[in-house]
């Protein structure tokens, strides 16, 4: 069980990452995080249907296409946060509220109700650790969510761009001052983001399920991660991952699966009150 | 004496933007306080409003100490304060913005606006009362920020460069309103980077240079203060540098 | 192109064919039951009950803006407060009503206090967090029939609820009127809306003032969650703390036009409308959820301020309207 809750965690560290330099970069708080988990899930799951092969090798694809689809949404993203807006944080509040509901929408009314799995060649493996069995399945997740975050890391310590991007989620205004065109690199972040959350939508989707109204689910743990994190701060999704993954074993063996999500939210709200930026005060 | 600070200190992570700053201010004077870009004016203003809270050190107001009242309370004393960078209600009409100080002393809606239209009208802005602020210049927004400080009837008033950024014209016709004010009995401080104005406002002059205060004296004698001198050409050193 | 709200000169007086209007639109709701069909009276029951909840979640995020995510949550704990003091204690149900909007206030005070000091997302974020607590909990407790939910004695009369809900509903607009539209306490809301610093500077009580907005828009949904639970008899925690509940409100109050007097109403009529008439010809669907997100979406984009917005401009043609979105996109 311990293990269990560590190897979903490393998926959701993935997603928080990217959700969290959105926070930082744009100031948006993406209320549509699970809906591109949803659908990054149904487009693996069409791929493996109509074209066959392992839902694996199909991540680089999916990737792709959402990073596309996320620099095709991002003028409107970045429309409704900016200008002479009124209230920038509300409006783009608002707006990823509205895209969720139309992604969720659209998903309920193509596919309905019905939950639908993804098969690859590891699921029903299991791979013996010492003492451990764990589902191979699970591992992969777990190795994939490990190596995307590397990968991010990489780029987010070791390039340029990607210093640059950091500076921006730190202080959006100085890098303004210092000549970082901030709307170009939100739109890279945000497409980074997208692709990145709809590659995991597969994984996860192996893992667990897929249904139309699985968004929910991988939202609130996607908030979790990053209001413990310290939103717009990276290093700390990954202690927030961690943590998630612990508290979900943790409740889930010791007082029962349904606290899960009232362990969650209580922590969520209670960080909030007590130190809003996040558990390590580094967010911004 | 009306306000008084006793080493008060504020800093920003490791940044000391006030330092142990002891100023006084007798009641029915005018003090002007200079000092570069970032030396910790604002935020000394900040600090006296209670709109940050001070690391240590006390203000004393009327005799009454108030460095950890809420910035309401303070106001309601008698502290009024402009923001350096014009803070307006945006989506409301110059009168109403107004209002809402004159809402400090009246629940009525009637004696409120008979109180705003009487600021509006000395600070010159009554033509402009239905105006949305969106739609009105800069200077005006000053005026502003200045009749919303009034109308909440203030014994001190905390004033952040009004002046910049106003054509000579329209700084002459401050400097007359800031008189006339203090000739109904205002006790005033002033910001001001433009040493004319300091010069034919203030009874005395405060320095301030990486949030300490290096000297304090009549106008006069600070212009000719060796270390003020050295303060403000080491700003213009950098600036050209 | 800043686009004039109504509420931006309160103290100029409405004319006199508003009051016309009014009195009109009043007396038609009054005989509205009489020509209507049993489902029309319940659609227009809805219609109601919703125009009042989208109200009360304007007077914290529209006129004070601070979005609260979570506003479900007051509804929720109204309609089990009635059920459990009508199942319970077997007290009468106008008690029970008087107790749910008490204990939603009184829930609004107590979480406002530590959550109204947070910020733009982070308020959100925090009320969403708690919103679904009380849902969570409303599920694992027993009094409230966890999962499965409760149910309340039967009183079939749809007039009476439709009555009920005009009269809560109209009090939440005469509220808002009166309290938001034509006093200091409004122009103070808006103050903090606008400048929270500011607003301090000038002697506003913005913990106070923000709290009371807090406790007064939690009150009416108290209410009608008290009332809506009579109503259905069948509570369960997704129909009365689901989440579709906080997303409809901030919906239609954004469709309609936040921080207005009549655009949470004119969000409530068309969304409420919309998804019943999809229902009526589609039977059970989900496709109203399509339609409404890309409502919202293109409200933000183009009229921020919402159906009332549009109405007070003059971009009804087609062309215009094309022109506008031209300009205003910038790909
Ligand atoms: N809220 C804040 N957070 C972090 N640093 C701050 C904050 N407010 C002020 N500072 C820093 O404190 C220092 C003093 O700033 P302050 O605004 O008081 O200067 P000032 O004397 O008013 O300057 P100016 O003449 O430009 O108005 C500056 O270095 C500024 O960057
Ligand atoms: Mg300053």
């Amino acid at each position: 069980m311990l293990i269990d809750g560590l190897l979903i965690g490393g998926l959701i560290i993935v997603v928080g990452i990217g959700f969290s330099l959105c926070f930082g970069v744009m100031h948006i708080v993406d209320f549509a995080v699970g809906e591109w988990v949803m659908l990054g899930a149904y487009t693996g799951f069409i791929l493996v249907r109509y074209f066959g092969h392992d839902p694996m090798i199909y991540l680089p694809i999916v990737f792709l296409i959402f990073c596309a689809l996320g620099w095709a949404i991002y003028p409107l993203i970045y429309r409704a946060v900016s200008g002479k807006r009124h209230n920038p944080v509300l409006m783009g509040l608002v707006f990823t509220f509205g895209l969720s509901i139309l992604a969720k929408g659209g998903a309920l009314s193509v596919w309905g109700y019905h939950i639908q799995s993804i098969t690859t060649w590891l699921s029903g493996k299991s791979l013996a650790l010492g003492p451990l069995t764990i589902p191979a399945l699970r591992f992969s997740g777990f190795l994939f969510g490990i190596l995307i975050t590397l990968l991010l890391m990489l780029f987010l310590y070791k390039t340029r761009l990607g210093i640059t991007i950091r500076a921006t989620a730190q202080d959006r205004e100085m890098a303004n001052l210092l000549g970082t065109d901030v709307r170009k690199v939100g739109a890279l972040v945000y497409s980074l983001y997208a692709g990145v959350t709809g590659m995991s939508g597969i994984l996860i989707g192996a893992l667990f399920s897929i249904h139309a109204a699985m968004g929910v689910k991988y939202c609130t743990m996607a908030f979790f991660v990053v209001v413990l994190a310290g939103m717009g701060y990276v290093p700390g999704v990954i202690i927030a991952g961690l943590i998630l993954g612990l508290l979900q074993s943790f409740v889930g063996v010791y007082i029962g699966g349904r606290y899960n999500l009232l362990a969650l939210f209580m922590v969520m709200y209670g960080v909030l009150l007590i130190t809003p930026k996040g558990i390590l005060r580094r967010g911004i | 004496m009306l306000l008084q600070s006793h080493d008060l200190t504020k800093s920003f992570g490791g940044l000391v933007a006030v330092n142990q700053l002891s100023l006084k201010v007798e009641k029915g004077t005018i003090l002007g306080i200079i000092g570069p870009n970032g030396s910790g004016k604002t935020t000394f203003f900040n600090l006296i409003t209670g709109m940050l809270p001070s690391d240590s050190g006390k203000v004393i107001f009327n005799g009454q100490e108030i460095t950890k009242l809420r910035p309401h309370r303070i106001a309601r004393l008698g502290v009024g304060r402009t923001f350096q960078i014009p803070a307006p209600f945006s989506k409301m009409t110059v009168l109403e913005n107004v209002m809402v100080s004159a809402f400090l002393h009246t629940s009525s809606m009637k004696t409120a606006k008979k109180k705003a239209e009487e600021v509006l009208k000395k600070v010159g802005l009554d033509e402009k009362a239905d105006f949305q602020v969106l739609n009105v210049t800069l200077e005006d927004r000053k005026r502003l920020e200045l009749a919303r400080a009034l109308a909440i009837e203030p014994i001190l008033l905390l004033l952040d460069e009004v002046m910049s950024g106003l054509t000579p014209v329209e700084v002459k016709s401050a400097i007359n309103l800031i008189k006339q004010m203090h000739h109904q009995g205002l006790t005033i401080i002033v910001v001001e980077h433009v040493m004319d104005v300091i010069l034919s406002l203030c009874d005395r002059v405060a320095v301030l240079d990486y949030g300490r205060k290096i000297a304090e004296d009549t106008p006069q004698k600070i212009v000719n203060h060796p270390e003020v001198i050295r303060a403000y050409l080491g700003e213009r050193y950098r600036a050209r540098g | 192109m800043p686009l004039k709200n109504a509420h931006t000169q309160p103290h100029t007086s409405a004319p006199s064919w508003r009051w016309a209007l009014l009195g009109l639109a009043l007396l038609i709701a009054f005989l509205l039951p009489w020509p209507l069909s049993p489902l029309w009276i319940r659609i227009a029951t809805e219609v109601i009950m919703w125009a009042g909840l989208a109200q009360s979640w304007n007077i914290i995020g529209g006129y004070t803006g601070y979005l609260s995510f979570g506003h479900g949550a007051f509804f929720g704990v109204g309609a089990y407060m009635t059920g459990i003091v009508m199942l319970h204690l077997g007290w009468p149900f106008a008690l029970g009503l008087l107790i749910s909007g008490i204990a939603a206030a009184l829930m609004a005070v107590i979480i406002g206090y530590p959550t109204l000091r947070l910020r733009g997302a982070y308020f959100a974020i925090a009320t969403w967090a708690f919103g679904e607590m009380i849902r969570q909990i409303a599920t694992i407790l027993e009094i409230t029939g966890g999962a499965f939910g409760m149910q309340l004695p039967s009183y079939l009369n749809l007039p009476f609820f439709y009555y009920l809900f005009l009269l809560v509903t109209g009090l939440t607009y005469l509220t808002t009127y009166l309290l938001l539209e034509r006093s200091p306490f409004g122009y103070k809301l808006l103050a903090i809306r606008e400048h929270e610093e500011a607003a301090e500077m000038v002697g506003v009580d913005t913990v106070t003032i923000k709290i009371k907005a807090f406790a007064l828009s939690a009150f009416f949904p108290g209410v009608l969650g008290g009332i809506y639970a009579y109503w259905v008899t069948y509570i369960h925690p997704d129909s009365v703390l689901g989440a579709q509940l906080t997303d409809f409100m901030v919906v239609m109050a954004f469709l309609g036009g936040i921080g207005s007097l009549w655009g949470p109403f004119l969000g409530a009529v068309v969304v409420q409308l919309v998804n019943r008439v999809l229902w009526l010809v589609w039977g059970e669907g989900t496709f109203y959820l399509i339609i409404i997100g890309a409502a919202i979406c293109t409200v933000v984009l183009f009229i921020p301020s919402g159906i009332i917005g549009l109405l007070q401009s003059r971009i009804f043609l087609p062309g215009t309207a094309w022109k506008e979105i031209r300009k205003k996109v910038k790909w």
